[in-house]
């Protein structure tokens, strides 16, 4: 778990430091007449400061010596992001409808390991009820594709 | 009688059709999420933001955001009882005694118990919020930029030292939260700040796409870290009402978790679930039979349900009166007020006093409605419960990305979504507590401003932070907060070191 720790406390002060020195090019101004870059510059410099100070609290030997993921607990969030990150970008291409209607075959084979009944009645109606919620009851513009 | 004629007011609109009807929607949302395990408050309200903007009129959909929330501390319990599982994070301490209640057979007596306390909790709360919110609300216009500067700073810093374990990390991610805000333009002078050149960052981010981000598909990921199993208690749930020796054994309990409950959410950062937590210890603190805690006391079923309640209401006190919201989902209210063009804080109450008689009086009315939606159909939330996660789980991230895309019509918000939902879950993992992060994005715009406005009033001087009385007096326990923090980080750290042994080895 330390060594997670250590990692992200090493991002975060990165992140702080970078963070300050692009806040301090927007224009620092003075305390007089602060700049765009005043209220960042402060943060991005506690920011730093604090991650640093945690960083070393995180380093020495692990007393907790926890997994961060037991076993493979990764992998079904893993191809939730990715099943997620690749429906943002469908539904440009292909349209609400189909994208919707893919989205829940793959989250119910890949990720639920459902059965076939149930994966191919959610995924009918589960896209038809989304469809005549938002498209038609509530209104909303949603993307059109090739089909719909 | 002049007294209560704005609250007579804030009744005769809450009961028009309309606000009724959104108000048992909200009650009925609350309670659903409530008991479906994976869902809390703030992602669901973050969910429906979209249709609150949709709906217009800024009291009605207040209304029903409002219901969602404090529903969901009702419903939360039944998940607890009869599952084992908290249905959201406020009834965890709930499964405890809940559960061998109902494995004992006396599920009923122990919803009956949770959804009667939440009630008398509830109204005790709102009856609080009705009092203290005016005055509080006259004393907060006296604040100029420099005592709200260090309202939000003590604010940020309660919400970071109450959220969790560890402070450093809580701090970390207000800072983050803070940073995030301040991505887009500069209100004041135009400039672009930390955009990269990418035209989507040029509005900042957006708070929507921000916060189902993080609560609402960083929870779902974690979720499916395991397969939900639980074993439902089954048996016929009866005598719902409790007995005259129930109410014996609990009364003070409920006294006790609703006074608890008051106080904790008046403070940023407490919230309904650090007040369940201590109202159950307290319990078992002054209970002449602590053993009996644990085994199926119904003292530990009614004063964590009565706090949590009680919480939820007077957590719209800081933030209907100071515009400082103390937990995620009343951060997600005090969007959608924005949202509505509504401000909140010491002005809300001058400047739309129907808006906010009406969300009070109808808190009254909701608690009515949680009671008989709680009690008589406590069978069709058990029904619910039967539904697998593992169909509700797409239904749930697909109505995120409907409601992110629906904002502006953007499908690059749905991959930024996605991308916060992925950040939610590593942070989560990390131990790192999300709530200070979204408090502190909420709050970075009016602390930049009032931080700017202060310092332009004193010509660049940054004693007037220390020379006006109430900002000291709050920037002071800042200060002593922060001192406590590491002295007792210190003298754990010392207390936890190895005895050396005087004798060598």
């Amino acid at each position: 778990m330390k060594r997670w720790e250590r990692i992200a406390a090493a991002i975060l002060t990165f992140i702080g430091v970078g963070a300050a020195a692009i806040a301090y090019d927007l224009g620092f101004g003075d305390f007089n007449h602060p700049g765009p870059g005043f209220f960042p510059f402060w943060l991005s410099a506690i920011l730093a400061l604090v991650s640093s100070v945690y960083l070393l609290t995180r380093l020495g030997a692990d007393s907790r010596r926890v997994p961060l993921w037991e076993r493979d607990t990764w992998v079904r969030p893993s191809q939730a992001g990715v099943v997620m990150f690749l429906y943002a970008l469908s539904l440009a291409w292909i349209g609400f409808f189909s994208s919707t209607f893919l989205l829940f075959l793959v989250w119910l084979i890949l990720i639920e390991r459902e059965k076939w009944l149930t994966i191919i009645l959610v995924s009918t109606l589960g896209t038809a009820c989304l469809y005549l919620a938002f498209t038609v009851f509530l209104r909303v513009p949603l993307p059109r594709g090739a089909i719909f | 009688m002049d007294a209560f004629s704005p609250l007579w007011n804030g009744f005769a609109l809450a009961v028009t059709p309309g606000n009724l009807l959104f108000a048992l929607i909200g009650a009925t949302l609350g309670t659903a999420v409530g008991v479906l395990p994976g869902l809390g408050p703030a992602a669901t309200i973050s969910l429906l933001l979209p249709l609150s903007y949709a709906l217009g009129n800024s009291v009605t959909s207040i209304i029903m955001l409002a219901g969602i929330y404090y529903g969901a501390m009702y419903g939360g319990s039944t998940t607890s009882i009869l599952l084992n599982i908290p249905g959201e994070a406020a009834s965890v301490v709930t499964c405890i005694d809940g559960y061998q209640m109902a494995k004992k057979g006396r599920a009923g007596a122990a919803l009956g118990m949770a959804a009667i306390g939440s009630f008398i909790a509830g109204t005790g709360g709102v009856v609080g919020l009705t009092f203290v919110a005016p005055p509080l609300s006259a004393f907060a216009l006296k604040f100029g930029p420099a005592e709200y500067f260090s309202l939000t700073i003590l604010g940020l810093m309660l919400a970071t030292y109450l959220s969790g374990k560890s402070v450093i990390k809580g701090v970390i991610m207000a800072i983050l939260g803070l940073l995030l805000a301040t991505v887009g333009m500069d209100p004041v002078t135009g400039n672009t700040r930390y955009t990269f050149g990418l035209m989507i960052l040029e509005d900042g981010f957006d708070f929507l796409t921000l916060g189902m981000g993080l609560f609402g598909l960083g929870e779902i990921f974690t979720t499916l870290e395991q397969k939900m199993k639980a074993e439902l208690v089954t048996t016929k749930i009866t005598n719902l009402w409790p007995t005259l020796k129930d109410w014996a054994i609990s009364k003070w309990s409920v006294v006790r978790g609703s006074l608890i409950g008051f106080f904790v959410g008046l403070l940023p950062g407490g919230g309904a679930v650090i007040a369940s937590l201590l109202a159950y210890a307290v319990e078992k603190r002054v209970s002449k039979e602590p053993e009996k805690f644990g085994t199926g006391a119904l003292e530990g079923v009614a004063s964590p349900e009565s706090a949590n309640n009680a919480a939820a209401s007077a957590s719209f006190i800081p933030m209907l009166t100071l515009g400082i919201p103390g937990n995620p989902a009343i951060a997600m209210i005090f969007a959608a007020l924005l949202i509505q063009g509504v401000t909140p804080g010491p002005l809300l109450i001058k400047e739309h006093p129907d808006l906010f008689w009406a969300v009070i009086a109808s808190m009254y009315i909701g608690n009515v409605m949680l009671l008989v939606l709680n009690l008589p159909l406590v069978g069709l939330w058990v029904q619910m419960l039967k539904v697998p996660y593992s169909i509700l789980a797409p239904f749930i991230v697909l109505i995120c990305s409907i409601g992110v895309y629906s904002m502006k019509n953007d499908v690059s918000d749905v991959a930024m979504m996605v991308i916060f939902g992925v950040l939610g879950y590593i942070l989560r993992k990390l131990e790192f507590e999300l709530g200070p992060l979204l408090l502190a994005f909420v709050l970075g715009r009016i602390l930049e401003r009032s931080l700017r406005q202060a310092l332009l009033i004193s010509r660049g001087d940054i004693s007037i932070f220390v020379t006006k009385p109430i900002s000291a007096f709050l920037l002071g326990i800042v200060v002593l907060m922060i001192l406590i923090s590491i002295f007792w980080s210190m003298y754990t750290r010392f207390k936890a070191r190895p005895v050396p042994s005087n004798g060598r080895a």
